[in-house]
């Protein structure tokens, strides 16, 4: 599907990315994560075909894609905010079908379609500029999946969207991992830790991680990690030395919550419970972590740059 | 190519729901009549053709031309939308023509508004239809070269005032060509004389609005619309990379 292979790129003589090989498959999901925002929007740009490599060889389904025909078969929702004075969702909608080649009942049903999947109802016939962030990202995404892509490519998608929206958007990009190749640059890399298959951690201008993205939340600190909320005081000590703990963070600003730590390889929860009933400690917050991806990728960042 | 109608389309809409394409239009319109009517007895004279109005024309396009060529570029004056249109498969070229054509069919429209200055002349004498028709062809085709220029300049600067500015000093530049052809005439060589004069879209307007249909002169006003827009693909061409 996609294919990269020593692409370096260099503007005004800095080197941005530097010998940068990957390739993904069809209904993959990316996530492509990093400390450097421009970095990121760069390689959707040199994907989507708006620039160029300075050397490197970059293919889409075989294709590079400053081709003019291979375009067609890519959608992407950029970061830049999207802004008209007079268009409204709708008629700009229509424009975009227009390009794509649509005409009559046709781009009448594919503008439905995506206005449908992006819930984009009540702002319809505003014009663009007065909408919020939020708004013009779901409008440049229906923009973006309105002719059916088999490469889309989102910059920053969850940017101003509402927390109680993130739930209809994560299945929104599940349903589109159904039908297409979906990349996604995010600097919220926890948001998105169910949606993608796979990750791409850029650091420095290079590729410093290329794995699934358990692998990832593996290797956080936080991994299994378990953080609980006591009303009665806890005894630390019991559980420090409870069997695979690596150890105990005390929350400064929440007095009676703790984070305890796991040992790789350790699952440390039954050990907690158990310690907890045989206490009688009154517990109103357990959970167990997944991995903070957050901290993962600042650490893979900083390692790269020292 | 099959783009273009979209872009064309899409460019009208645009041209018509701002209200300052009615306004310059209205501006021209009045201008160009109270004007005519101002600087010459053209009713007391038995005029067969409407040359008292159209050789105000080419200093009239000062004011139009550049009004409309900023609004030729304002949806990708916003960076999202330039950047957005990257990502389509449209090509430089497709997206010049559109636009231009759009607007030269503006103008167009605001020549033929000027339609009851025919009536008039045919109620009260008898006009020459064919060279009034003549004449208007001649003042689309210097407006065509003009905005041309204009679509050009867009694509160097992006500014909405540097762009109107820039379009009125070239059309200034060339509407005071002549002046500068009059000072030169005793100092400079024949050739250079020549070449300028040859180069001066102001006379070869003259000679087309005096009727006289010459093939050259019409020529020269669609290769330099055609020079223009090639330069203007070929900027956006570069920019792309």
């Amino acid at each position: 599907m996609i294919e990269i292979s020593n692409v370096t790129k260099y503007l005004d003589k800095k080197n941005i990315i530097s010998d940068l090989s990957f390739s993904a498959n069809q209904h993959e999901c990316l996530g492509l994560f990093g400390e450097d925002p421009a970095v990121k929007t760069l390689l959707l740009n040199i994907l989507s075909g708006t620039t160029s490599p300075s050397s490197g060889h970059v293919t889409v389904q075989g294709i590079n894609p400053q081709v003019l025909k291979i375009k067609k078969a890519i959608g992407y929702q950029l970061d830049r905010d999207l802004g008209h004075p007079t268009m409204s969702a709708n008629a700009f909608l229509h424009f975009i079908a227009s390009i794509r080649g649509f005409h009559g009942a046709e781009k009448r049903a594919r503008v439905e379609h995506a206005a449908m999947r992006l819930e984009l109802w009540p702002i319809l016939n505003a014009p663009l500029d007065t909408l919020c962030t939020g708004w013009k990202r779901k409008v440049a995404i229906a923009q973006a999946i309105l002719h059916g892509p088999a490469l889309l490519l989102l910059d920053e998608p969850t940017e101003g969207l509402a927390p109680d929206q993130r739930h209809t958007f994560r299945a929104l990009i599940r349903s589109l991992t159904q039908e297409m190749t979906v990349i996604i640059a995010s600097r919220h890399c926890d948001q998105l830790s169910e949606l993608c298959t796979r990750a791409l951690v850029l650091a420095g201008g290079r590729l410093v991680a290329d794995t699934p993205l358990p692998d990832l939340q593996r290797d956080s600190r936080h991994f299994q990690a378990v953080t609980l909320t006591a009303q009665t005081p806890l005894d630390l000590l019991a559980l420090a030395v409870l069997p695979g703990v690596a150890g105990i963070e005390e929350h400064r600003h929440a007095p009676g919550t703790v984070t305890v730590l796991a040992m790789p390889g350790h699952n440390i929860s039954s050990h907690i419970h158990t310690l907890i009933a045989s206490r009688r400690w009154q517990i109103s917050s357990l959970h167990q972590e997944s991995g903070r991806l957050n901290d993962v990728v600042h650490h893979l960042s900083r390692e790269a740059t020292l | 190519m099959k783009l273009l109608p979209v872009i064309f389309k899409r460019q009208l809409a645009s041209y018509a729901c701002t209200p300052g394409t009615y306004l310059s239009v209205a501006i021209f319109l009045v201008l160009s009549v109270a004007l005519g009517f101002h600087l010459s007895p053209w009713l007391e004279q038995d005029s067969s053709t409407l040359q008292v109005f159209f050789q105000l024309h080419p200093w009239l396009y000062l004011l139009l031309i550049p009004a409309l060529a900023a609004q030729l570029w304002s949806d990708e004056a916003n960076a999202g939308f330039l950047e957005l249109m990257k990502t389509l498969p449209v090509t430089p070229f497709e997206w010049v023509i559109g636009k231009f054509l759009a607007a030269w069919v503006v103008v167009g429209v605001a020549l033929l508004l000027t339609f009851p200055l025919v009536i008039i002349a045919n109620y009260l004498g008898r006009a020459d239809n064919a060279v009034i028709a003549s004449q208007f062809l001649a003042s689309w085709l210097l407006a065509g070269s003009y905005l041309s220029a204009g679509c050009f300049i867009f694509t160097c600067v992006r500014q909405r005032t540097v762009v109107v500015i820039l379009t009125m000093g070239l059309l200034l530049t060339v509407s005071g060509l002549s002046s500068l052809l009059d000072a030169l005439e005793h100092q400079a060589p024949i050739w250079v004389i020549d070449s300028l004069s040859s180069l001066n879209p102001l006379s070869r307007f003259s000679s087309l609005d005096d009727g006289k249909f010459a093939l050259r002169d019409i020529l020269y006003f669609i290769s330099m619309i055609l020079a223009f827009l090639t330069a203007a693909t070929i900027t956006l061409n570069y920019k792309h990379r």
